[in-house]
């Protein structure tokens, strides 16, 4: 028999580190943080209460970071878990509140209603063929519209124990209540993606579609399946954000989709599909919580956290796509770009909107009159 | 060869797609231990053909005979039971996944685990790397890597390993297998093909290089604008007859 692959070589070191570098590169960047704040506030951010905070921050992303790998590895993405959080957990706010239900039973219902409204997401993708980003979007009005409908402006408050156990309990002693379902809900995650059908096909998925379908795989089922267990986790978070607030209204979790897709995205997770990390979404969701409150710590500005989670986004989609181009020639920098005409053209406009921006600004103050504020 | 009976014979096969005729009175053998090539120009009805043999057409009219025994196939799934496979030209891989776990994708091993059912990935990975070595004599440095850090020619191994993985593969055909390929991983590959037809399978290959078509197949089926063209022995034909029979100027002897 010929045997083509005689030579068995050894890996090479970045062969045996590539499976680890959705870990690693997370983690580099909580280094960086760890160091930052040592210099600059070590007294405040360093303090056991803090620490249990990011904590408690984290977990409450957690269910829906390990949900939101599933999406994404399949070419998805859910913009719509904000709203469905929202919407699931004010129905239950209401079912106890007016209707005296259990809170064991109306939790169980939330979880249910956010599995109903993922399927719901999925089959307007896969049957209506409706493309996700549109889809989720859409669906995301939809379910904040109701959530509105129902709560009006109403702030439900003080719920039963169970709720507020779960949303910032201490009763298991060594970690929060939600740290330990956060956690949990992570290993499911990365049993599922190891070693279940919906896992590997996940995977496949991603990966490449046609060769899925081809090999016999129920592609649409499956991505309804990843759906389904993206709405169920945005309604446990909904859950846990009603029990650490012990309130809950429509408006509620207005920015679940971003910092999620931020945090999976950042943890190795790859938005072309098929790359999966559950361990790099772990990391992930622990570096926003860390940066979020590091920048509530240095007394930054609310909502400077925005700008940071879109810049964070931004910077690694751009490196993990930079490291994965596997023919990094050396294209020779900045003069070897401005010699490209396309890039050239692409300057030039630049400078023109810029120049735009000043030329405007300079005739507005001179011809303006005295300012008038609107307040 | 000939004193073999065929394992598949497809006679009169004609597939209409509404007024389009693709496929028109073909014929078709397959023996095992054989290595049969179909070329022709774009359009000419080679996938049709291989679609109809590994049962995703079902032929509008012909018949086949599986062992001499008439056979129908309602679906790709069919053929597979009954020992046909075919591996594409875009490969079907996943590139993220293992080798081993592109070789069970969509048929993958199973263990139960506290009541529920998990993956096996542990024997799959065993057997992959049994299937592999034993039956195409390739042996990969990791088997714990993407498939996407494999050679061209590695990942065609992975893809037709998934064909042979079946112990009662009969019938494998190769849709384009060199296509992709550089000359060296091209050599591979058809050092791969000589392997399995020297266990006694029926390949059938399609192939637009003459060249790979000569270095391994033993008869050549020409198909010309739906129908054959003919059908003639590699040993006895030459390169410039098999292409007139392609574009026309000639017909088989």
């Amino acid at each position: 028999m010929a045997s083509s692959e005689t030579a068995i070589e050894q890996p090479s070191f970045s062969e045996k580190i590539e499976p680890y570098i959705s870990f690693l590169g997370p983690m580099a960047m909580i280094l960086a943080i760890i160091l930052f704040m040592g210099v600059a506030e070590p007294a405040r951010y360093f303090r056991v209460s803090n620490m249990t905070q990011i904590l408690l921050d984290a977990a409450l992303y957690m269910p829906m970071a390990m949900a939101m790998t599933f999406v994404i590895t399949q070419r998805g993405i859910d913009l719509s878990i904000g709203s469905v959080a929202a919407l699931s957990s004010i129905i239950m706010a209401f079912l106890i509140k007016q209707y005296g239900f259990p809170a064991w039973s109306a939790a169980l219902i939330a979880l249910c209603l956010g599995a109903l409204m993922g399927l719901i997401n999925g089959l307007v993708i896969t049957k209506f063929k409706v493309p996700d980003l549109i889809g989720t979007l859409a669906m995301d009005l939809v379910y904040r519209g109701f959530a509105l409908v129902i709560a009006k402006g109403l702030v439900l408050a003080r719920f039963p124990d169970l709720i507020t156990e779960i949303g910032r309990g201490q009763s298991l002693v060594f970690l929060p209540t939600p740290v330990v379902i956060g956690l949990i809900t992570l290993a499911i995650g990365y049993f599922m993606l190891k070693s279940t059908h919906f896992g590997r096909y996940t995977i496949s998925i991603g990966s490449n579609p046609e060769a899925s379908e081809m090999t016999g795989i129920a592609v649409d089922r499956h991505r309804v399946y990843a759906y389904v267990l993206m709405g169920t986790m945005a309604a446990l978070a909904g859950i846990m954000l009603t029990g650490k607030l012990n309130a809950i209204q429509a408006t509620s979790a207005p920015y679940f989709n971003l910092h999620v897709i931020a945090a999976v995205v950042v943890g190795g997770t790859s938005l072309f599909g098929g790359r999966a990390s559950i361990v790099g979404s772990l990391a992930g969701v622990l570096l926003l919580s860390m940066m979020i409150n590091a920048l509530v710590t240095l007394r930054i500005e609310f909502f400077w956290q925005s700008v940071a989670s879109g810049v964070v986004i931004i910077l690694s989609v751009a490196l993990y796509t930079w490291l994965q181009k596997k023919d990094r020639d050396g294209s020779g920098g900045l003069a070897a770009a401005l010699s490209n005409p396309d890039n050239r053209k692409l300057l030039k406009m630049t400078v023109w909107i810029m120049g735009a921006l000043i030329v405007l600004s300079i005739i507005s103050l001179i011809l303006g009159g005295p300012a008038n504020p609107s307040g | 060869m000939a004193s073999q009976k065929p394992i598949i014979a497809m006679r009169g096969i004609v597939k209409r797609f509404g007024g389009v005729v693709a496929l028109d009175n073909v014929d078709l053998d397959a023996y095992p231990g054989e290595v049969l090539a179909i070329v022709g120009d774009n359009g000419a009805g080679k996938s049709t053909l291989i679609k109809v043999l590994t049962g995703v057409y079902q032929p509008t009219e012909g018949s086949i005979k599986l062992d001499d025994k008439p056979f129908q196939m309602a679906s790709h799934s069919d053929a597979i039971e009954n020992g046909i496979d075919a591996v594409y030209q875009n490969l079907a891989i996943a590139d993220h996944l293992t080798p081993a776990e592109n070789l069970f994708l969509g048929a993958e091993l199973t263990k139960s685990v506290a009541g529920f059912t998990a993956l096996d990935n542990r024997r799959m990975k065993e057997e992959a790397t049994r299937v592999l070595k034993d039956r195409l004599g390739v042996q990969l440095k990791s088997m714990d890597v993407a498939t996407e850090s494999l050679s061209g020619g590695q990942r065609q191994a992975v893809a037709i390993a998934r064909a042979v993985r079946h112990d009662d593969l009969r019938v494998l055909v190769m849709d384009e297998p060199t296509a992709a390929l550089g000359p060296q991983e091209t050599a591979r590959t058809l050092e791969l093909i000589k392997v399995l037809k020297a266990q006694g399978l029926a390949i059938i290959v399609i192939s637009h290089s003459l060249d790979d078509v000569f270095e391994v197949s033993d008869r050549i089926h020409v198909q010309r604008r739906g129908q054959c063209a003919g059908v003639v022995k590699t040993s006895e034909t030459t390169n410039e007859e098999v292409l007139g029979m392609i574009v026309g100027t000639k017909t088989a002897a």
